[in-house]
């Protein structure tokens, strides 16, 4: 349960015009039918103006409006989404509440108004009096119409309608002040992330914008700084793909260029995600195969345009991608199948190789830091059916890696692929292709992450059984590539400093026992909408995850952040990181 | 239990915040556009009547009185009081609020029973509507310098590595039994 959402102020304000509009509509066709009702104009015009029956009206008229914007806008902030319910019916129900009070205090405090004198003494029943059954009956069903036609309209608080293209992002002030970038060639990544994911929701009608939703096409500046002032080394970065790619060999670099342009002077270092859960709406969803040459060619364009960009994430959780959009149902092209999940998984580790491939081509000494979710699936108990499940999806979640770091994918998972229509010998061309050496490995972590299947074969979230230590070290034996802690946060804010230490002690533990690691992540910078419900639907729900709220101030774990970078940023192995030395040599 | 909610769903406002001052000064000023209101309509002396003191007195005891509820309000909405975009609604909200819950209930309940009516319940009404239409206006700019800055609240030992024990507690006070 939230207290706040993320609202859509126009929208709102629509719905509460409309929804008043329509009360005085009901009002008014009612009492030329003859029947007694309440109209709430003229209730309200009845206390000012009364020498003027036009002032009096108008200053009514526009009362009640307003009244009805207020309550639609208290819907959007406070109510939306509260019940599982279909829109119409959700207004219908908060209908109650601005019904009641209307019952009980203002319509009869109106009445009040209207005694000719300063003050008086009422009793409860005087106070009350002008309540008869039928100014209750028409108040209560003008309200019912009122919330029916707010809830009805006021929906999908967040994104937009797929093909359309928000306002560019604002221009920068030229007069503020900055934090000056600090140079850290070799030293340990301390980064965080704004949050970038772009898929489409509803069969591909809806385009979710987590950059539109945090508001940081508003406020971009204002969060790079933020971002300086905790002590931010890297920033991983999304330009929004599907809205700069509009089609082949044309991009809208304006788009982007500002942000850019101030992240190449002043910082942080960015790691660009060139493709983060979704594609532009001219190049379908994951299924296409056409993604590969598609995105190959955005990653030269952009590796030209920005050429002092030295980090870069391909595509961001691949297996997330792939899981979500193919098996889950939930973005993109909403499948549920196996097959669908292989298609998708095949074709986004080859867009990953094909776009690191022509990065080289402009820069040779681009690093990529391959994030992917660290997931791990513990079977419940020692049935035969339920082991297999689980190892099934374990050696899913490991297929988009095994395909672009070059490690041999399970018999049952090739046989799936070749279902596909993918031929053997292509199969074995990736499994034989030279790694870029400078490629890391991302490993993601929530406390989601490790799971249970049940003995329905149902997957639980275990919560922090293991640890990152332990399933990082999985991926690390597996892969054995340099190492970075990608991704990670909490949903508690209350719990998320410790959550923060707790995450940083096992990355140290990961680095002692051995494994090359070079940085850490906390994402992301500010709080997320609907990241709880993995933006399958347009809530426009706050998760109070970010270093900093959605007002940009500080939250617990964004002062914890600074204190951690600011203990260790100069101590030895840190100031210069050996591990991400050796990568950048 | 209710701060609790708010905590675990973001509204806290954290410890480089200062909501009660905030809220006080905020809701402090947001009486002169509510005293007017009051004026206009002729609606204070008619609460100095009832209530039986002085306008002057009733002026000083609602200003202390409006303070008080400043503070209560940025608190009580956390972190959503410091938008700028939602700050007049949620100020609106609570102004409202004071209003069903003060002007019509208690006020005449401390009076005998006695209403401020006409014009003056009128006013009683806007005037308070209008309070909390400015404090929630101003508690996001009036709050944003008593921010503690974020190099010294970083400092903070609460935010450092101790965080990472459960409780913040001893293995001495934890094999002692004491609750943390």
């Amino acid at each position: 349960m939230r207290m706040i959402r993320s609202v859509a102020l126009p929208k709102a304000i629509l719905a509460g015009l409309a929804g008043a509009a329509a009360m005085e509509a009901l009002s008014l066709i009612v009492r030329l039918a003859g029947v007694p009702a309440v109209d709430f104009v003229t209730e309200l015009n009845s206390v000012t103006f009364q020498h003027s029956p036009l002032l009096a009206n108008a200053v009514g008229l526009a009362a009640h409006l307003g009244v009805g914007v207020c309550w639609s806008v208290f819907y959007a902030f406070f109510f939306w989404g509260r019940f599982r319910l279909p829109p119409a019916m959700q207004g219908l129900v908060f209908a109650i509440l601005p019904a009641t009070l209307a019952l009980l205090i203002v319509y009869p405090e109106l009445a009040l108004t209207r005694v000719p004198a300063d003050a008086a003494s009422l009793s409860l029943r005087e106070f009350f009096a002008p309540l008869t059954w039928a100014s209750v009956g028409s108040i209560l069903i003008a309200h019912a119409l009122f919330g029916v036609t707010v809830g009805a309209i006021y929906r999908r608080p967040v994104g937009y309608r797929a093909g359309r293209k928000p306002s560019p992002p604002a221009r920068g002030r030229a007069d503020r002040s900055r934090t000056a970038r600090r140079e850290t060639p070799a030293g340990f990544i301390f980064a965080t992330g704004i949050e970038c994911s772009y898929p489409t929701i509803e069969n591909g009608r809806w385009r979710r914008d987590e950059m539109e939703s945090v508001r940081h096409y508003e406020r971009w500046q204002e969060d790079f700084e933020l971002a300086r002032q905790i002590g931010i080394t890297h920033i991983r970065y999304g330009p929004p793909l599907h809205l700069v790619y509009e089609g082949p060999g044309r991009y809208d670099w304006d788009r982007i260029d500002p942000q850019m342009e101030e992240l190449r002077e002043f910082g942080p270092e960015p790691i660009v995600d060139l493709c983060h859960f979704g594609v532009p709406d001219w190049l379908g969803n994951f299924q296409n195969p056409n993604i590969v040459p598609a995105l190959s060619e955005y990653a030269a364009a952009f590796a030209g345009r920005y050429p002092w960009v030295r980090f870069y994430t391909p595509v961001n959780e691949m297996y997330v991608s792939a899981r979500m959009s193919a098996l889950d149902g939930l973005w993109n092209e909403q499948l549920r199948d196996e097959g669908a999940y292989v298609r998708a998984a095949w074709n986004l580790a080859n867009a990953s190789m094909a776009m690191s491939e022509a990065i080289l081509k402009r820069r040779e000494d681009a690093v990529f830091i391959n994030s992917e979710s660290s997931e791990f699936y513990q079977p419940c108990c020692p049935d035969p059916e339920i082991q297999e499940i689980a190892d099934e999806a374990n050696e899913r979640r490991f297929l988009p890696l095994d395909l672009i770091y070059a490690h041999p994918v399970s018999d049952r998972l090739r046989e799936l692929l070749r279902a596909q229509g993918i031929s053997g010998d292509d199969i074995e061309k990736i499994a034989h292709r030279d790694v870029p050496r400078r490629s890391i490995l991302g490993v993601d972590y929530y406390e989601w992450n490790e799971r249970l299947i049940d003995r329905d074969g149902q997957a639980q979230a275990l919560g922090e059984l293991f640890g990152w230590y332990v399933i990082a070290d999985q991926y690390w034996q597996r892969y054995r590539r340099p190492m970075m802690h990608t991704e990670t946060n909490k949903a508690d804010s209350d719990g998320a400093a410790r959550w923060l230490w707790r995450q940083w002690h096992n990355v140290q533990l990961l680095a002692k026992s051995g494994a090359p690691l070079v940085g850490f992540t906390w994402y992301s910078l500010t709080d997320q909408i609907d990241w709880s419900i993995a933006m399958s639907e347009a809530m426009g729900f706050v998760d109070p995850v970010g270093l900093f709220d959605l007002n940009r101030e500080p939250r617990i774990v964004g002062l914890a952040y600074k204190h951690l970078i600011d203990l260790y940023r100069d101590q030895p192995g840190y100031a210069e990181c050996p591990a991400l030395k050796a990568i950048m040599q | 239990m209710k701060y609790g909610f708010l905590s675990a769903h973001g509204y806290d406002p954290g410890p480089s915040q200062r909501p009660y001052l905030a809220g006080a000064i905020s809701g402090l000023l947001a009486t002169i556009p509510a005293i007017a209101v009051l004026m206009a309509f002729g609606s204070l002396a008619v609460e100095s009547e009832i209530l039986g003191l002085s306008r002057a007195v009733t002026l000083a005891v609602g200003c202390v009185v409006m303070s008080a509820a400043g503070a209560a309000y940025a608190r009580f909405f956390g972190r959503a009081a410091n938008a700028v975009r939602g700050g007049w609604l949620f100020g609106m909200s609570f102004g409202f609020a004071l209003w069903a819950a003060g002007g019509v209930l208690v006020l005449p309940l401390l009076s005998g029973g006695r209403a401020a009516a006409g014009e003056a319940a009128l006013g009683l009404a806007m005037s308070l509507i209008a309070w909390g239409l400015a404090t929630g206006i101003l508690v996001p700019f009036v709050h944003r310098p008593l921010h503690e800055n974020i190099e010294k609240a970083s400092k903070r030992t609460s935010v450092g590595p101790d965080a990472a024990a459960a409780k913040q507690q001893t293995i001495r006070e934890q094999r002692q039994g004491k609750r943390p």
